[in-house]
């Protein structure tokens, strides 16, 4: 047992490691007190989800309610551990505190884990109005947050708008390009019926970040246009098991595809 | 900070989300796996994260053939947390509800109650493994509801 605990703590302090992105220079904080809340706030977003670390963001939140990150890092575990009703209720005092800083982070969070895409949609417009020429990224980099506004309105049922929003984005100046933007559109073609233009994102995906989903969809095409599709579908599956898939600590992507649904193609 | 305060009793359990032994909800047979003083896994941590024999598709197949609907026509979420065991088991489970705004609101008991029964039925979670030792975790499913039926399951 003493072997199995030594494994298992060496195992939490990674996890403790891997929580430590979220650190502030405090330096630039005006005011004593809210530069001491962001020490408070460095310190305990090392230890996210623990019962001292929850207390020390209260801390924190005593002395400079203004400092929205307490709120906004407080909430976190329970984003992450399911507790919704009171990640909202944090995560809406961080809004309220700053909408510039935290609105897109609650946009994103909205879609990602809720696929709440009404609420996402909404919060990313309202982002729009203080970031009217670029939204920025998703927390975790996979996607630009015009594509998530995209995606949201794909799911809504708005396919051609959310096409139009893509192709946009794509074009646009000093865009970086994110992990699976042509993949995305690639989806909402092919659910719009049109082929060509799917096959043409899927085959750009699969230049710059290949894997099974997109390969999936690609044998689809194949299928439809009754063209062989058969190798398509075994590299589906080959690539899948390699564990070249879409994958999402938290949660499934937006549009994933499981291999019973390859091997079923 | 003194002796006294340190013993005062804290709002927060150890670790967010932490779910204790009630004996008017819980299978006392339930067994933990990880000893009290070590602190329980979310679903998320370790290399494979969300891991369920047939992957979450298997869920969602399932879910598909019992045909849970409401009257009520309910926009918004059931969210169960539970505790997976070292052995996969499952245990101490907790039903939470909001609405679209994402507000805690009355719940819908017969739809939460098959949620509830439909969550507890799911034998194919897989414990994690920290070097060749079986591991419990937290785990949680979301039920999006959209005019009484479940049109997502998170996460």
């Amino acid at each position: 047992m003493e072997k199995f605990q030594r494994y298992y703590l060496s195992f939490l302090l990674l996890i403790v490691y891997t929580n430590t992105i979220a650190q502030v220079n405090c330096n630039a904080v005006e005011g004593e007190d809210c530069k001491k809340a962001c020490e408070l706030y460095n310190w305990a977003s090392d230890r996210q989800g623990s019962r001292v670390s929850q207390e020390a963001f209260d801390k924190a939140i005593g002395l400079c309610p203004d400092f929205s990150n307490s709120y906004m890092e407080k909430a976190v575990p329970y984003l992450k551990n399911g507790d919704f009703v009171t990640w909202k209720i944090l995560i809406d005092k961080a809004v309220a505190a700053d909408p510039k800083m935290h609105l897109g982070y609650r946009g994103w969070c909205k879609f990602q884990f809720l696929r709440d895409y009404k609420g996402a949609i909404q919060d990313l417009e309202e982002l729009k109005k203080y970031y009217p020429d670029d939204l920025g990224r998703s927390l975790n980099g996979d996607y630009h947050l015009e594509v998530v506004k995209a995606m949201s309105y794909s799911a809504l049922g708005q396919k051609e708008k959310a096409a139009g929003i893509i192709e946009k984005v794509l074009v646009s100046k000093g865009y970086f390009k994110g992990m699976y933007d042509h993949y995305q559109l690639g989806v909402t073609y092919f659910e719009l019926g049109r082929y060509e233009k799917a096959l043409e994102n899927f085959e750009k995906q699969s230049k710059e970040n290949n894997f099974a989903e997109n390969i999936y969809f690609k044998s689809k095409v194949s299928k439809i246009r009754n063209k062989d599709y058969l190798d398509l579908k075994k590299l589906a599956l080959m690539t899948y098991d390699e564990g070249k898939t879409m994958k999402d600590v938290y949660t499934h992507h937006f549009n994933k595809i499981y291999r019973k649904q390859i091997e079923e193609l | 900070m003194s002796c006294q305060a340190e013993k005062s009793v804290s709002k927060y359990p150890v670790t967010v989300g932490d779910i204790e032994f009630n004996e008017k909800l819980d299978d006392p047979d339930f067994k933990k796996c990880t000893p009290e003083k070590l602190i329980s896994l979310q679903y998320y941590q370790g290399t494979k994260g969300f891991d369920y024999k047939g992957e979450k598709l298997a869920i969602i197949e399932k879910l598909q053939k019992e045909k849970i609907s409401s009257e009520t026509k309910m926009n918004g979420y059931i969210t169960v947390r539970f505790l997976v065991n070292c052995e996969g088991k499952t245990g101490l489970f907790r039903v939470q509800q909001m609405n679209a705004d994402l507000k805690e609101t009355v719940p819908d008991k017969e739809l939460g109650d098959r949620l509830l029964r439909f969550t507890k039925s799911l034998d194919g979670w897989i414990p994690k493994e920290i070097k060749g030792f079986k591991a419990g975790y937290y785990q949680y499913l979301t039920y999006k509801i959209e005019d009484g039926k479940v049109s997502e399951v998170l996460p």
